[in-house]
């Protein structure tokens, strides 16, 4: 008889195994399908992006807080579930054969830690926001919003980065190629980029504009698309 | 007699043999690809993980099974497709794109079916006439597969924009990333079949990408609406394309959805 091997049982601790980039271990949990696991990563990407989203919003009012604290786990859950098929399927087309429940936990583990970073980041958001002049008195194109813009952006490409770069080893040693984990990955990044790219058009506003009444989604939320706004204002730059 | 000859045999130094790449072995080589394909959730599998499979099986007596379980699968999930192309319009546009959508593809197919088989006998391939059906069940299976793949990005879109150019755009990539992928599958099969040269196979490529772009010409409007279910003038892709263009850089206002979004 063979022995059963002990059940990789999940708690909070293996987060840093994810931050880690431990392939071994990580690639054994994506293999064996644990819902208690996706729970934690879920719970993960709520508390962690939930926590930056918060930070993020405090700076034009409490209430958008609560909205964007809402809002930015919501873009990175539904991107995931929205993308989960097409991903599935591109994995084993372009040379990966894992199942459909094992790129759908290597997606969420990625990003997993894309939230993890955000989270851990949030305090200090927090209080760069705390620190910054009030931005329903102030000039929105001024020096402060301008800088705390340019840290959103480093602190969410670190994130990205970091969350990829781990995406990356983990499917290297699925695949056993870095040339079919490379092709892999650029496919899920383009289709998560195109897809997270609308949904945050849809929810916006996140930091808010002082001009603007606080509110969840935007009047116009369903009215247009994110890269057909890109178009246009490189339109207008270009005509001007 | 006993001595030893000092210079040792000319023996050409065994080079260790390269991984065989998958195209190189017969089909039906690896025990997997001769488990029969019994069901719809089998062939989609296999299309997707184990195409050789898929290949292996269309060259046994009872293929005639899997092609017509292929070619439902590619009809429902054009359907399907259809459905989410259609709530961009939404009233009528909901029956009719789907209806469209799985009308111009099976047209297509049974349009290029024949330049396919004469280009593939004329390539020098061995494959039967029912082989070479098969493949092409096999490409609009896949394709459509990854267009439902596709479909919760492309309604997400086609719920917040009201361009029917930019959702044009979208749904004409979507289509050409999934044809990339259904026609390597046929190619792959194409050079299983002892083919001496692939030109005709890509000529016969370049003619059905012309024909379904033609075909949602021909079938317009499909995302957009019209009061006939078929266009009344003839036209040509390009000119349709560019119309279509034209008119949306027209419309600086962005209140043009036939439903008020």
């Amino acid at each position: 008889m063979h022995a059963q091997p002990e059940p990789l049982k999940p708690h909070p601790g293996e987060i840093a195994t994810l931050l880690r980039g431990e392939t071994e271990t990580i690639s054994a949990w994506s293999e064996c399908w644990s819902s208690q696991r996706l729970a934690l990563h879920i719970a993960v990407i709520v508390l962690g992006a939930g926590l930056y989203g918060a930070a993020m919003g405090w700076w034009r009012d409490p209430h958008q807080a609560l909205y964007v604290a809402i809002k930015f786990p919501l873009i990175i859950l539904l991107t995931t579930l929205g993308n989960a098929l097409i991903n599935g399927m591109l994995a084993p087309l372009l040379g990966l054969n894992i199942p459909f429940r094992q790129s759908f936990s290597a997606i969420v583990m990625s990003f997993t830690i894309a939230a993890a970073i955000l989270g851990a980041f949030s305090p200090l958001i927090a209080f760069m926001v705390w620190n910054a002049p009030d931005l329903a008195s102030k000039s929105l194109f001024g020096p402060a919003y301008n800088f705390i813009l340019l840290t959103h952006v480093l602190v969410i490409a670190l994130a990205g980065f970091t969350g990829n770069a781990r995406l990356f080893q983990l499917l290297a040693r699925l695949g056993g190629g870095k040339a079919v984990a490379f092709r892999v990955l650029c496919a899920w990044l383009a289709g998560n980029l195109f897809l997270g790219s609308q949904l945050s058009w849809i929810l916006r506003p996140f930091i808010g504009s002082p001009s603007l009444p606080v509110e969840f989604l935007r009047q116009a939320a369903f009215h247009g698309n994110f890269f057909e706004a890109v178009f246009h204002s490189l339109r207008q730059i270009f005509n001007n | 007699m006993n001595e030893q000859n000092p210079v040792p045999p000319q023996i050409p130094p065994r080079i260790p043999p390269a991984a065989t790449p998958s195209c190189a072995q017969q089909l039906g080589d690896d025990p997997a690809e001769r488990a029969a394909i019994t069901n719809v959730v089998a062939a989609i599998d296999s299309i997707l993980r184990h195409p050789r499979r898929v290949m292996f099986q269309l060259r046994q007596p009872d293929a005639g099974k899997l092609i017509a379980m292929m070619l439902i699968v590619s009809v429902v999930c054009s359907l399907i497709y259809g459905v989410v192309v259609g709530t961009f319009s939404s009233g009528p546009q909901l029956w009719i794109a789907p209806a469209k959508i799985a009308l111009g593809l099976m047209i297509s197919a049974l349009i290029c079916l024949p330049s396919l088989y004469i280009f593939t006998c004329l390539s020098g391939s061995q494959a039967r006439l029912v082989e070479v059906c098969g493949l092409l069940a096999g490409l609009l299976m896949l394709m459509t597969i990854l267009l439902i793949g596709f479909a919760p990005v492309a309604w997400i879109f086609s719920q917040s924009t009201d361009s029917l150019a930019w959702m044009g755009t979208l749904h004409l990539i979507f289509w050409f990333i999934a044809t990339i992928f259904g026609l390597r599958f046929l190619e792959t099969g194409f050079s299983h079949s002892n083919a001496r040269s692939h030109a005709g196979f890509h000529t016969w490529v370049v003619i059905f990408l012309l024909v379904a772009v033609q075909m949602t010409t021909a079938l317009r409007p499909i995302i957009g609406t019209a009061d006939t279910f078929l266009p009344k003038e003839k036209q040509f892709f390009v000119s349709h394309w560019g119309d279509c263009l034209k008119a949306s850089a027209d419309k600086s206002n962005p209140e043009t959805r036939p439903n008020g979004r």
